[in-house]
């Protein structure tokens, strides 16, 4: 089942990479951003997933939306020639890196608990 | 279902954010490799396309005056072959054409060879102004040549004639409009001695790089041969004065 998504991931990137026509390069940011978001977007519900918070709702309309709303605003930034993608840059990496360390603190303290719970077992 | 996702609940929205993932990835390296690929082949493309142009354009050029030149040389014989008035002006025009350096030349010169200081400041090559040879350098040393009392000189095989400059054109150097760089190749007819003694002399141009590692080669030579200035000076704005017109 896992791999389903992967599959999906590699599938995706071949149709495009292979298939579909270059997209003009003024766009090269824009993509590149919406990218980060969807990374924050996916490491959002890792984190969610294991704080038993996860909404598929959620999940989608971040993703999708917060995509949008970056590549939006770089976008408005580049009008406005106001670097406006970096404050997206900015925001996106510290909330993707604080998602990671706080998914990797709850992944090592439910292997922690896990033998703490297994060691009391043993020990009764 | 609240708060407990099945399975079924996440398997659908990570396959689609994943095929979305995916398929932005799938553009942004495309477009990244295109990019590189485009900014630095196209700009590679493109002045090979304008130099290999040049070059054509150059040895077409040169074709043509080396054909004029013979054209001119059959007339000249011909005037020559004759007698009286047109062969005294053949010798004038041959005369005039070796001052001015459209001839080429030989006799017996010196020879010198100087390239960028192998000495390194920092590790890299060309990091520091001071270990080139700059437009002055060899400006000096044509002086101190002519100061010697070369009567032709040719610097890599561009002789400098009336009106030849020495010129620096971002990190290259120009003469007589022609790029050039290190190793710089001086050749001068002239007197060898002289010319060596007044080039050694201490303190002077060649001392000053030596010391900075430069590398310097001076060698004396009994035949020398100089190229001739392939275009002759151009004269837009300066006429002759009549002598009656003096004062």
């Amino acid at each position: 089942m896992i791999v389903v998504p992967f599959v999906a991931l590699v599938f995706g990137f071949l149709v495009v990479y292979y298939v579909l026509p270059p997209v003009p390069s003024r766009w090269a940011d824009y993509v590149a951003i919406a990218i980060v978001a969807g990374l924050d977007a996916f490491v959002g519900a890792a984190r969610n997933w294991l704080e038993h918070r996860f909404d598929e709702a959620i999940f989608l309309s971040g993703f999708f939306i917060n995509m949008a709303l970056a590549a939006l605003l770089a976008f408005f930034g580049d009008k406005l020639g106001v670097d406006l993608y970096l404050a997206v840059v900015v925001a996106l990496g510290i909330r993707i890196f604080n998602n990671l360390g706080r998914t990797r603190a709850l992944l090592v303290s439910a292997k922690v608990e896990a033998r703490r719970a297994r060691t009391a077992t043993a020990s009764e | 279902m609240a708060g407990t996702p099945s399975k079924k609940n996440w398997l659908l929205p990570f396959t689609v954010v994943c095929v979305v993932l995916g398929g932005l990835l799938g553009i942004q390296v495309h477009s990244q490799q295109l990019r590189g690929a485009t900014a630095i082949g196209r700009q590679t493309g493109l002045l090979v396309e304008r130099l290999s142009r040049n070059e054509l354009q150059l040895t077409q050029q040169r074709e043509e005056i080396e054909r004029l030149r013979s054209k001119l040389a059959e007339y000249e014989e011909e005037a020559a072959s004759e007698r009286g008035l047109a062969r005294l002006m053949s010798e004038e025009l041959q005369a005039s054409r070796f001052a001015m350096g459209t001839v080429a030349v030989k006799g017996p010169g010196v020879e010198l060879e100087i390239a960028d200081s192998t000495m390194r400041i920092g590790g890299e090559p060309g990091a520091s102004d001071v270990f080139v040879i700059h437009d002055y350098d060899l400006l000096q040393i044509a002086n101190e040549l002519w100061a010697a009392g070369a009567e032709a000189i040719s610097l890599n095989g561009q002789r400098l004639r009336t009106g030849s400059a020495i010129a620096c054109s971002a990190r290259l150097i120009e003469v007589n409009n022609v790029t050039i760089a290190s190793p710089f190749v001086f050749k001068a007819i002239g007197d060898k001695d002289k010319i060596v003694s007044a080039l050694n002399i201490r303190d002077g141009v060649l001392d000053g790089l030596r010391v900075l590692q430069f590398p310097v080669k001076l060698t004396p030579k009994d035949e020398i041969v100089i190229p001739p200035a392939t275009v002759a000076p151009v004269y837009e704005y300066a006429q002759p004065m009549e002598k009656e017109e003096k004062g």
